[in-house]
């Protein structure tokens, strides 16, 4: 085939997938400028040329690139652990545990558990293209842990996967039906999230395309919002009865109940476990893509670190903490940050915008725009979104989440802890470096 | 004195009550939002015995956690005192967790400032685990009847220069205080919890403890206990793994006992308001605040009750300017002063209330208030029969269900022939509007010398009640001579026949007719005649001439309960019949139905009749029947996709989230439906031959649905796709809140509002407007509605991001098919629909289109889009 029977658009295509695929080093030259934004203090430049390189080579980089925190001068940037001496750490061939049960409740349902602490967290058809939602769901698959539908409805594509797909009901319940529900294994509430807490969901009016809103079957090229809150859903009773409601569809998933951090976080969760939640999913504010509204993302809600050991606690004390899963998420950017959350007390952690990263995203903020992502990420544009094969992306994700693993050992080892389940509510292994 | 000093010295008199070391911002220990509440408020006392069934129902809005009741207007003679101590002493229930406190406390809070004329030992099970979910044991329950000492009034008078004033009102503050230092000394929310004060009214009392609302009934045995008004709770604390009593509803004021369903998000302001009043509460629940709100502004500030409703709930918006200029300058004032106690947030508030001393005779009251956005469910019910010397039997109920008043009602007529089982009237409250003002009053009070009932709504209008026709006597006999055998007709014909008669019968004529049906049931293939006969007899409303249609409903609901017995007995071909506990069958060809007494089955949980339900779709029936359905949860819910030719019908009180997630099947509810009904829905078809509640079809993607009355809050808001809807009644507000379902012309959906009601007669008639809310079609970018509203009525004030868009040829070609079904279902013709005062019209003189106004905010966006797209010359 020579260049001449190609359209425009697929050279286009073929040029940035090779850009993207060549991790941005030819970037300057072909594109004759430094690729859109590099990070800010909180994603920085060293932790997202880190991530890429996590996601080409499946372990941290070696050199002085710094992979664990960022420089934002809080949060888990002014987190790090009490090793212990290096005489004490295990031996590097010592056989580390890192896998998660999901479901806690002593039920008769099904007994998930996930090889490590991860999954994917909510992102939907429309806020990312089919070809993301597609890389992150084989590799679930590949890990055996779970990606998730966010609130825009189930790409048929993904039926092929779904026993690694969370389906989503949100507010605006776009895109749930009966059989969304039954085909999921897990089935998860979002109450709010952590980056913008009561303003619901939105997707604005030019990502709304043809495509996305057949699948939401509402109008194109008008924004979408969905409301804060479940207007079905005012009280805990409403709460349970929504569960219920989904158990009646579907009796055999578990249910995931994801919830922001506001300052009554502890008795959230407490309620969600009693309505019958099997994982409780705290959502901080540290997250978010662009399509987050500033002001939302900077002052709204608990900071994650606080709320994590105040849930902890309160199921302690109610003697229910080893009847539920609580997942935390919202800037979890590193390895380092996962096992700071489970420190802190959460169970595991859920990734977005990391495995965004892995993919070539370089945080340029672009993300509420249709055509506003350059590397065809958080877009449906059908010339964008080409820029991702879900082989390359499932294979960026897959080597992420090898590296992840390692790190996560590593951490183990050096503590002297032999599963990620001993690590979880031990602040004691953390220090303040602030 | 005037009033102002007078209040001012009596909240000075409670600086004594001030905390030691000051007072500390309260953090609520226990957060709880929903809860389960029924109140019932009648002309007769009745017995405590009729709640439990309403409340056994309603346990899924409870965790066991907290449940409690409070009753006014009580029998002297089952508390042992006279009539004249039961309305002038104050009746001060103690509950002791501690027996051994009791010497104390009866030494220090009741002798000491009382002379007691009475004691009474509240009886109680002996085992409280004969009740098994019962945890904790309840605590023993000593009622005191006192009067204070004159000297305690005279001191307490003249410490707080008190002088000249209404002696009663000293005297309530005297009792008032004292339970508040009782409470303090024997029961800390963070401490020791002894004793505490239970209720402390006159004529009214309080029980509660932790377990849920039915086991206090049980417990202290009090199910033949009679009372004007009732209230009952159950609670869903979600914190705390231990529970106390103190924290359970009712909560009191001092002659009121509140029960609250919902929670508030300024708690700690409320708190902050009442403290600098001197009010401190003690058991750390947001309802306790809301109660002592209310005592502070009806007893201490002494305002109408009126104006105590609007500074909880206040008029707002577009309601607000529809108000007299006179009552928005009050309002205003309201407003203005006690914003700071106004509760924000989901609530529906029951308060039983007595004022024994009120100027024409003691006076108990049950009121209902909801918040001014209906955020939590609300339900309100009367029945009324005239006996023949003219005196009126009347009930009147408020609920979070309806089917929590259908179990009460039932259970009452059961044991008392002057009640029969359906309620003449259901209706919904509009929370802080100009219409209702989102409260209704239940005041019994004596007249000629008798009990009677006035509802009232916030402004003190008189609801108006069905109660010109006479109820059914219960024992009335067949016509003698008589006999009606049913002919071979249609049931169409043979309805439309009984129709033309029903006028002129009297209630022995019509029983004649309808135990004709029955007796017709007894050959197996009549009996789907008869039931679609009986079916349209409960759906339709037609002129029924000096009949009363709650009568013949209760009539007709006996007929197809004996219907359902022979289909029991022997069943034919068309029907099975089936119940819990029953082997799963196996239809015997493709029409059968099944039969199914929903008694047996939970509302929810895997032994739901919802689950039972997709079992028996699984084995192969698609026509259900569905009867005595008492708040079954999830109706036709998790069949899955593509159920075309399943139908359900539904009789008796179905729950919440019927049909939700339909793709294809058929739900006709020949009844009123409650809450989140058709959620999600796909496709297929849903009637309802009644209201609908709160958020109905929520996130509906496509379907049709016919209502014949009215919905509640929000019904289709966050719809998409190609939703199509009849509504004959009104939306109390938010209609169709961000609709998006494109456009109606190309695919998309809509709904058509008819603003209709029926009249005492049964006739079709129009409201004065087809909605009356402030935010129709907010947010919405697709769909349209398609108003019946010829007098213009509805303003583009009430439009929220919509607009009116001219009714064309083409929109009428697009609803009339849905207006012809809605015919065949209801019986309003499109003829009806287009007579406007007498004269025919066309349609586009009768119906007004709404449509969303441009998305503004995206105006560049789209441009840029469209252009794009006319740039599309590209190769792709």
């Amino acid at each position: 085939m020579s260049l001449a029977d190609k359209s425009v658009f697929e050279l286009i295509v073929e040029k940035h997938t090779a850009n993207l695929h060549a991790g941005f080093r030819r970037w300057s030259e072909e594109m004759g400028a430094p690729p859109p934004a590099l990070g800010d203090y909180r994603w920085t430049d060293d932790l997202i040329l880190s991530t890429w390189y996590q996601a080409a080579h499946g372990h941290p980089p070696q050199d002085r690139l710094e992979y664990r925190v960022g420089r934002s001068g809080g949060g888990f940037d002014v987190l790090d652990f009490n090793f212990l001496p290096e005489s004490q750490w295990l031996p590097e061939n010592t056989e580390i545990d890192l896998s998660l049960p999901l479901n806690r409740r002593g039920d008769h349902l099904e007994k998930i558990s996930i090889p490590l602490p991860i999954y994917g967290g909510g992102m939907s058809y429309g806020s990312v293209s089919e070809q993301v939602m597609l890389s992150r769901a084989r590799n679930a698959a590949h890990w055996g842990t779970f990606t998730s539908t966010g609130e825009g409805g189930y790409p048929r594509s993904l039926t092929e996967y779904k026993d690694n797909v969370i389906t989503q009901v949100a507010t605006g319940m776009f895109g749930v039906r009966e059989e969304t529900i039954q085909n999921a294994r897990i089935v998860e509430f979002k109450y709010a999230q952590g980056a913008k807490p009561g303003l619901g969901g939105h997707l604005l009016g030019d990502k709304a395309t043809q495509t996305v809103s057949e699948i939401r079957e509402s109008v194109p090229w008008v924004s979408l919002f969905s409301p804060f809150p479940f207007h079905s859903v005012y009280s805990v009773e409403d709460h349970r009865k929504h569960v219920d409601w989904i158990k009646q569809t579907n009796p055999r998933a578990l249910v995931s109940v994801k919830v922001s951090t506001p300052t009554d976080v502890d008795m959230v969760a407490v309620g969600s476990y009693f309505a019958g939640a099997h994982i409780v999913h705290l959502d901080g504010s540290y997250g978010g893509t662009g399509a987050a509204p500033e002001i939302a993302k900077k002052n709204i809600a608990m900071p994650i670190e606080f709320a994590i050991p105040r849930v902890h606690r309160y199921l302690l004390s109610e003697e229910i903490r080893d009847r539920v899963t609580v997942m935390a998420s919202g800037g979890i950017r590193t390895a380092w940050d996962i096992a700071k959350v489970i420190a802190l007390g959460a169970d595991g952690a859920v990734i977005g915008t990391s495995e965004l990263v892995a993919m070539g995203c370089t945080r340029c903020s672009n993300c509420e725009r249709g055509r506003g992502c350059p590397f065809g990420l958080t877009t449906t544009d059908p010339l964008l979104s080409q820029f991702v094969q879900p082989d390359w992306g499932a294979e960026r994700l897959n080597n992420l989440y090898t590296s992840y693993a390692t790190q996560l050992k590593d951490i183990l080892r050096r503590l002297g802890l032999r599963s990620i389940a001993e690590l979880r509510g031990r602040p004691d292994l953390l220090k303040y470096v602030g | 004195m005037n009033t102002h000093d007078f209040i001012s010295k009596l909240l000075a008199s409670r600086r004594a009550l001030r905390p030691e070391g000051g007072f500390e911002f309260p953090h609520p220990d226990a957060a709880e939002g929903g809860c389960g509440v029924i109140g019932m408020a009648s002309s007769e006392q009745v017995a405590a015995r009729h709640m439990l069934q309403a409340l056994i129902q309603m346990r899924n809005r409870g965790n066991g956690k907290g449940g409690g009741i409070a009753a006014a207007g009580l029998v002297p003679k089952e508390f042992g005192v006279t009539r004249e101590i039961l309305e002038n002493d104050y009746l001060i229930a103690v509950a002791y967790m501690d027996p051994g406190v009791r010497a104390q406390v009866e030494k220090d809070f009741i002798r000491k400032p009382f002379i007691v004329d009475h004691v009474h030992e509240q009886k109680h099970l002996k085992d409280f685990r004969a009740i098994p979910e019962l945890e904790v044991r309840p605590p023993d329950v000593a009622i005191y009847f006192v009067r204070i000492k004159p000297k305690v009034i005279k001191d307490f008078m003249a410490e707080h220069d008190l002088l000249n004033v209404e002696r009663r009102r000293v005297e309530d503050e005297i009792v008032y205080q004292n339970t508040y230092k009782l409470n303090t000394t024997f029961y800390q929310s963070t401490g020791d919890k002894q004793a505490f004060v239970l209720s402390h009214g006159k004529n009214l009392l309080v029980l509660k403890m932790v377990g849920y609302g039915d086991d206090v009934i049980k417990y202290y045995r009090i199910e033949d206990i009679h009372a004007h008004v009732w209230i009952g709770h159950h609670r869903y604390p979600t914190k705390g793994r231990v529970w106390h009593p103190g924290g359970a509803h009712p909560f009191i004021g001092l002659n009121e006992a509140l029960v609250h369903n919902g929670d508030f998000a300024n708690h700690a302001s409320i708190s902050e308001y009442l403290a600098q009043r001197d009010i401190y509460p003690l058991f750390l629940t947001d309802t306790e605040v809301a109660v002592q709100v209310f005592d502070l502004l009806h007893r201490t500030y002494n305002y109408p009750l009126e104006y105590v409703i609007e500074a909880l709930a206040p008029t707002t918006e577009r309601d607000f300017h529809r108000l007299p200029a006179e009552k928005q300058r009050t309002y205003e004032m309201l407003q203005t002063t006690h914003m700071h106690c106004s509760p924000d947030g989901p609530w529906f508030f029951l308060i039983a209330q007595t004022d024994t001393h009120a100027p024409s005779g003691p006076l108990y009251r049950l009121a209902g208030i909801t918040d001014t956005s209906m955020l939590r469910p609300q339900v309100f019910a009367f029945q009324e029969r005239a006996l023949e010397n003219g005196r009126k039997v009347s009930i009147g109920f408020a609920a979070s269900e309806k089917q929590g008043i259908d179990a009460a009602l039932e259970s009452l007529a059961e044991s008392d022939k002057r009640f029969w089982p359906r309620a003449d009237r259901f209706w919904n409250a509009r929370g802080g509007s100009h219409t209702d003002g989102g409260a209704f009053l239940f005041t019994v009070q004596a007249e000629n010398g008798k009990p009677a009932l006035a509802v009232t709504d916030k402004f003190g209008r008189r609801v108006p009640t069905p109660t010109s026709t006479p109820a059914l006597k219960r024992g009335t006999r067949r016509a003698p001579g008589l006999s009606v055998s049913i002919p071979d007709v249609p049931a169409a014909s043979l309805f439309k026949w009984a129709a033309g008669q029903l006028p002129g019968w009297k209630y022995s004529e019509a029983l004649t007719f309808i135990s004709g049906l029955a007796q017709a049931a007894v050959e197996p293939k009549k009996r789907r005649h008869v039931i679609d006969m009986l079916t349209l007899l409960i759906d339709r409303r037609h002129s029924i001439g000096n009949l009363r249609r709650s009568s013949l409903l209760t009539l007709y609901d006996a007929c197809l309960a004996d219907v359902i017995d022979m289909i029991q007995r022997d069943p034919g071909s068309d029907f099975i019949f089936h119940r819990a506990g029953m082997k799963l069958p196996v239809p015997a060809s493709k029409k059968q139905a099944v039969v199914i007494d929903a008694r047996g089955y939970s509302p929810q949980d895997e032994t739901s009749l919802a689950r039972e339900l997709q079992r028996l779709y699984e084995a192969g029936f698609t026509q259900f029947m569905l009867v005595n359905c008492r708040g079954h949860r999830f109706i036709g819910n998790g069949f899955g996709p593509d159920t075309k030719g399943v139908r359900l019908d539904v009789y008796g009180s179905p729950g919440d989230y019927l049909g939700s997630g339909a793709d294809g099947l058929e739900v006709h509810v020949h009844n009123n439906g409650q809450d989140q009904l058709a959620q999600i829905m796909k496709s297929g078809k849903l009637v309802v031959h009644g209201d609908v509640g709160q958020t109905f079809m929520y996130g509906a993607k496509g379907g049709e649905a016919y209502v014949l009355g009215n919905a509640a809050g929000r019904p289709l808001i966050n719809a998409v796709g190609k939703p199509r809807v009849v509504i004959n009644g009104t939306c109390l507000d938010y209609l169709a809140e961000s609709f998006m379902a494109g456009d109606p012309l190309n695919g998309g959906g809509f709904v058509v509002l008819n603003g209709l009601a029926f009249d005492e007669n049964n006739a079709v008639v129009s409201l004065d407007t087809p909605y009356p809310g402030g935010n129709l079609f907010s947010l919405a970018s697709g769909g349209a509605i398609y108003v019946r509203d010829p007098h213009a009525r509805v303003a583009a004030d009430q439009l929220n991001g919509g607009r009116f868009a001219e009714m064309t040829e083409a929109d009428w070609l697009l609803i009339e098919p849905y207006l012809e079904e809605n015919a065949r279902l209801f019986g309003i013709s499109i003829d009806r629909l287009l007579t406007v005062d007498g004269q025919a019209h066309q349609p586009a003189e009768v119906y007004r289109k709404i449509r969303p106004s441009e998305v503004r905010a995206l105006q560049a966006e789209e441009a840029w889009i469209h252009k794009a797209i006319a740039r599309r010359g590209v190769k792709r």
